[in-house]
């Protein structure tokens, strides 16, 4: 029954493990970006500006809030040509203007939709590798619960980020049960663990007080 | 099969050598895997947090705890505003992270937020009466772990504030420690997996599934969308 279980969760260990290494990687590098503030694709310029006109826009858009215009916005934005995750909507009511981003991992454009003209004025910025890494790492987050995720591909990585976290317990979890059957490892196991809480607690109690 | 020109004798040492690195690589994954076990606990679990600020019972901002005070304060040296928030912080008796929440217009005033995981400080200075305000608010457990998570001392948008606490630098270095040794035990574990000849097919499929479903939205989607 032991050597039963032993062989399992070795196996699974190994194979999920195996499936999230990419994942865990894009959280990992993208962790140096976040920590020290390298902001990639940031000094990127803008591509040129290119205007739609006559855009068919949805009965009320002006009215509308929250998911309800954002998901009328992905139907516009379907119109002229463009998708990706819409962020945060600015209205400016004395305009009549829309003003949005739209962002899929490595590129981020830029729509402003003139209400009374029918017109989106587009411009988009290729923020590359590094960028992508960032977003992917930062999706869905703790902002803008209401709206986020409108996009079908980023509504999926929010359960393949979920996951990986799920499947990174299970393997921390099913590592420390491989780690205790090997005998001869555990003094030196126990002197790791040991070590890192003390430097984990320690390192807590310093920031926090 | 052996080579012609590679001897026995030769071939021992060589296979001894593969031996060892592999105990090594064995061991430092799981030493690794200890060692940065809690760290990696709270990084996970904070990260779920984050990504479901719905989560009722991690609620903390609405159980926050604020109290407010006034102080007399002696003018801080002359010097830039990071030395005169400094000064007075110290005789506040507040540590923190520096956080410069709005442009300096009036010269006589000096506002600005200290904060620590579980504890904030907007710190509201009148310079020629000598006086500081002081509003505290004070988080839950739930409110440290979930700003430990993002507590780096700076932002990709915002090129003024800067990390100006030791603390501060200290837990960054936590970070960059904690991403550094997943990036070790993956690449080792892809050395552990491929020494294994019978698992490499079923291995294969998994590592591939993991490459093609995450490299569909590092690189994909810009080129297909």
């Amino acid at each position: 029954m032991n050597k039963r279980l032993y062989t399992i969760t070795r196996d699974l260990h190994l194979y999920f493990g195996l499936f999230i290494a990419p994942f865990v990687l894009v959280f990992c590098v993208s962790v140096f970006f976040l920590v020290h503030a390298w902001s990639p694709g940031a000094n990127e310029p803008p591509g040129p500006k290119r205007v739609v006109s006559d855009v068919a826009l949805p009965e009320d858009l002006e009215n509308l809030g929250g998911r309800a215009r954002v998901d009328a916005l992905q139907i516009v934005l379907a119109e002229i040509g463009l998708r990706g995750e819409i962020g945060y909507v600015g209205h400016n009511v004395n305009k009549r203007t829309l003003r949005f981003p739209v962002v899929v991992p490595g590129r981020e454009t830029s729509v402003e939709i003139d209400l009374a003209a029918r017109t989106a004025a587009i411009s988009q910025r290729d923020t590359g590798l590094g960028d992508a890494l960032v977003a992917l790492h930062k999706s869905p987050g703790p902002h803008l619960v209401d709206i986020r995720m409108n996009w079908l591909p980023m509504g999926v990585w929010r359960w393949l980020a979920d996951g990986t976290v799920y499947l990174l317990l299970f393997i921390s979890i099913s590592g420390v049960y491989l780690w205790a059957v090997l005998r001869a490892e555990r003094r030196i196991g126990l002197a790791l663990i040991g070590a890192g809480a003390v430097s984990f607690f320690g390192i807590i109690y310093a920031v926090i007080h | 099969m052996r080579s012609f020109t590679e001897s026995p004798a030769a071939a021992v040492p060589a296979r001894r050598m593969a031996d060892s690195l592999s105990a090594w690589n064995r061991r430092i994954h799981y030493y690794l895997g200890l060692y940065l076990l809690l760290f990696l606990w709270l990084f996970s679990f904070t990260g779920l947090l984050l990504n479901h600020p719905r989560w009722t019972f991690a609620e903390f901002w609405a159980n926050r705890q604020q109290t407010s005070f006034e102080l007399p304060i002696q003018a801080p040296p002359p010097g830039g505003d990071l030395v005169q928030a400094r000064d007075i912080m110290r005789q506040a008796g507040v540590h923190g992270e520096i956080d410069w929440t709005r442009s300096r217009t009036d010269p006589s005033r000096l506002d600005f937020r200290a904060s620590r995981p579980g504890h904030i400080f907007e710190i509201k200075t009148d310079l020629q009466q000598g006086r500081s305000t002081v509003q505290r608010i004070d988080l839950n457990a739930w409110g440290v772990a979930r700003i430990l998570h993002t507590f780096t001392g700076v932002r990709m948008t915002d090129s003024r504030n800067q990390r100006d606490w030791m603390m501060t630098t200290l837990w960054a270095l936590s970070m960059d420690a904690l991403a550094l040794g997943l990036i070790l035990m993956v690449l080792g574990s892809l050395y552990m997996w491929w020494s294994q000849k019978q698992k490499r097919r079923l291995g294969m499929v998994a590592l591939l599934s993991g490459l093609l479903s995450c490299g569909l939205f590092v690189i994909g989607l810009r080129l297909l969308v």
